[in-house]
């Protein structure tokens, strides 16, 4: 902690970040602390801008990098101009200006802490007096004036001198209060500023910042001899004796390898470049691990550990948690009732115990006795399940008990296959966001699993497994012959089982949900990351938005 | 916000090998080629500019591109009034090898 400390006292601050702070102190803090910086579209055609002035102007167009240790800040001016024997500043600004109750076009306010800042730069490193700062909106052509007088260095200090205390600290500071600076922020995605005033004040509707879907594809390799090679900004994957699938990079989310394929370095390489997870499964249908470059900021990681060492928050997240599966679970079970005919007073008995065990969590003292509830309300479902499969079912396919390694019945398989994969999601998910997986709330740390993404798998286990599995049987998908491989107690899937079977995950993964607390609609795909990014906020002051996906 | 993405047709007349080559690469990272120099992309408004920022990078002045943004409605009539087979499109946003 001491080092970050001394370190922000010695380093000068960028002005564009001081623009920031100016703008959203949060976006400040986002982007300078825990370094999370994405760039939207004006941040590339502001840079189009520029290049194309250079272009325009090529005799008098200077850049000037500035550095001032004792002022504290470094920068680039834009543009500088000689006019009647004094230096003027320029800035170029791609958007329009702000209008004032007389319709007069002025300077925004954090355009204007910007040109100060670089005006007090110049004067401090090159110990001239510069009378004015320009601005120059180009979306409505006006230029706008900014004098220079005590009043405004005074401003570039004391904003200074903030944003420095803002950055040493390790408070995220709250939501901006003025929502229309969100809306075109390039964080907000990130940010969630949204879903953080719902936080606050439940009768706030949300509108949706959150991206809708993430549309880059996810790319399953299942062959065993495929090869998966770059070619430029491409991959190309290489099956024997087929031609050769050129897959271009930006529609490329993750690459999941099943069994034995390769990818060569270059390809991991592009990978880690572009941001896409590359995820292996093993022939089994266990989850490896993963090669992910987006490690989060460290302040991220520190935060989870401060929170997460708390008993008393863990407790809390949990019982949140198995409130969550559970009721989904019970919810699922009552859906099978209500299809039917015949009156099933067994599966009636069963989900009246669960609402009883479920009315018991709150009361749970500690993670033990959480657990014991769970292992109840588990075992409850389970005996619950056999009704909701139809009578067409065959004898093979039906469930008897769960039980794994290995799966001893084709059901058990599935849904091991399906555990697998939905892991392998959790993981991308808490990586995107950049928390740490194998520091959870819940699961205690063994081997192999990572405890966090086991947290978060219970949300996700009834309607992106046990619905899929339960749904495809009835619908007689599967076929004992071809889909499944038998070894005397062991069962798993076959190759073409399991292509099935990520189909119909997929498939049931692009469908879209509306969320109950925050009221919009997302894909399953971005809800698995938005419910990592709301669990973050359970311990960043914006609590009460965390596992409330139950099924109705 | 809410990022939507919307197609894009991107043509080009470059006059220099070295240079058409560069686009050409950096265009295969972000969609299909569909003739020789027209490409289709499918962009957020983020993707887009960082695209148009690193082609005009390459480019000198005696170059040309094309950037046409198309709508849903403009895409169903590329669909609707060309050979099948134009403009593929893809319901899935996953693929199994």
């Amino acid at each position: 902690m001491e080092q970050t400390v001394a370190c922000a006292e010695t380093e000068t601050l960028r002005v564009s970040s001081l623009r920031a702070f100016a703008y959203c102190r949060r976006l400040f803090y986002l982007e300078e602390v825990e370094e999370l910086y994405t760039q939207n579209e004006s941040v590339f055609a502001g840079r189009r801008l520029h290049a194309e002035l250079q272009k325009l102007e090529r005799e008098d167009w200077q850049e000037f990098n500035l550095e001032s240790v004792a002022l504290g800040l470094r920068g680039r001016v834009d543009a500088l101009r000689t006019l009647e024997g004094h230096l003027i500043p320029y800035e170029h600004k791609i958007g329009r200006s702000y209008r004032d109750r007389q319709q007069q076009p002025q300077a925004w306010y954090s355009d204007k802490v910007q040109i100060l800042a670089y005006a007090c730069l110049l004067e401090t490193v090159l110990g001239v007096t510069i009378p004015e700062g320009r601005i120059h909106y180009h979306r409505d052509n006006v230029t706008v004036r900014v004098p220079v007088d005590d009043a405004g260095r005074q401003l570039v200090r004391d904003t200074i001198e903030q944003a420095r205390q803002l950055r040493a600290s390790l408070e995220r500071p709250p939501i901006c209060s003025n929502e229309k600076l969100c809306l075109n922020c390039s964080l907000a995605p990130v940010c969630l500023p949204e879903e953080g005033r719902l936080a606050h004040d439940p009768q706030h509707s949300p509108l949706r910042l959150f991206p809708r879907d993430d549309e880059r594809e996810i790319i399953h390799v299942t062959v065993g001899e495929a090869v998966i090679k770059r070619a430029g900004e491409q991959l190309r994957i290489a099956i024997q004796d087929e031609p050769e699938q050129k897959l271009p990079i930006q529609q490329v989310g993750q690459v999941v390898i099943h069994k034995f394929a390769q990818i060569t370095t270059p390809a991991i390489h592009l990978c880690a470049h572009r941001e896409v997870g590359i995820h292996f499964i093993s022939s089994g249908g266990r989850y490896i691990g993963s090669i992910d470059n987006r490690k989060g900021s460290i302040q991220r990681r520190i935060r989870q550990y401060q929170a997460l060492t708390n008993p008393d928050q863990c407790l809390r997240l949990a019982q949140l948690l198995v409130n969550c599966r559970g009721q989904s679970q019970r919810r699922l079970l009552l859906r099978g009732q209500r299809n039917r005919q015949d009156d099933l007073p067994a599966l009636q008995d069963i989900t009246t115990q669960m609402e009883r065990l479920l009315s018991t969590i709150s009361y749970a003292s500690s993670l033990e006795a959480l657990r014991g509830i769970e292992g109840n309300l588990a075992a409850l479902y389970f005996s619950g399940l056999p009704y909701l499969l139809g009578d067409q079912v065959p004898k093979e396919l039906r469930f008897n008990g769960r039980n794994r390694r290995p799966p001893k019945d084709p059901f058990n398989a599935l849904l091991s296959f399906g555990y697998g994969m939905l892991l392998k999601d959790v993981m991308n998910a808490i990586l995107t966001v950049g928390l740490e997986p194998a520091f959870g709330f819940y699961h205690q740390p063994r081997t192999q699993a990572p405890p966090l993404a086991l947290d978060l798998m219970e949300i996700f286990r009834v309607p992106l497994v046990d619905m899929v599995v339960i749904g495809s049987i009835n619908r007689m998908q599967w076929n004992l012959d071809e889909c499944f491989e038998v070894r005397r107690d062991h069962v798993w899937l076959s190759d073409y089982g399991r292509r099935k079977f990520i189909e119909l995950y997929e498939a049931r993964k692009g469908e879209t949900w509306k969320h109950p607390v925050t009221n919009y609609s997302l894909t399953y795909r971005r809800l698995l990351e938005l419910e990592v990014r709301l669990l973050e906020k359970e311990w960043c002051g914006e609590a009460g938005l965390f596992g409330k996906l139950i099924l109705r | 916000m809410g990022e939507s993405k919307n197609w894009y047709l991107i043509c080009y007349d470059i006059r220099d090998p070295k240079r058409w080559r560069q686009v050409y690469k950096q265009l295969e990272g972000y969609g299909e080629r569909l003739q020789f120099s027209i490409f289709r992309c499918r962009l957020t408004p983020r993707e887009r500019e960082k695209l148009r920022w690193q082609l005009e990078k390459i480019l000198m002045q005696e170059d040309s591109l094309l950037i046409v943004g198309l709508c849903s409605q403009c895409v169903e009539r590329v669909c609707a009034c060309n050979r099948a087979g134009t403009w593929p499109m893809s319901e899935q946003n996953f693929k199994i090898f």
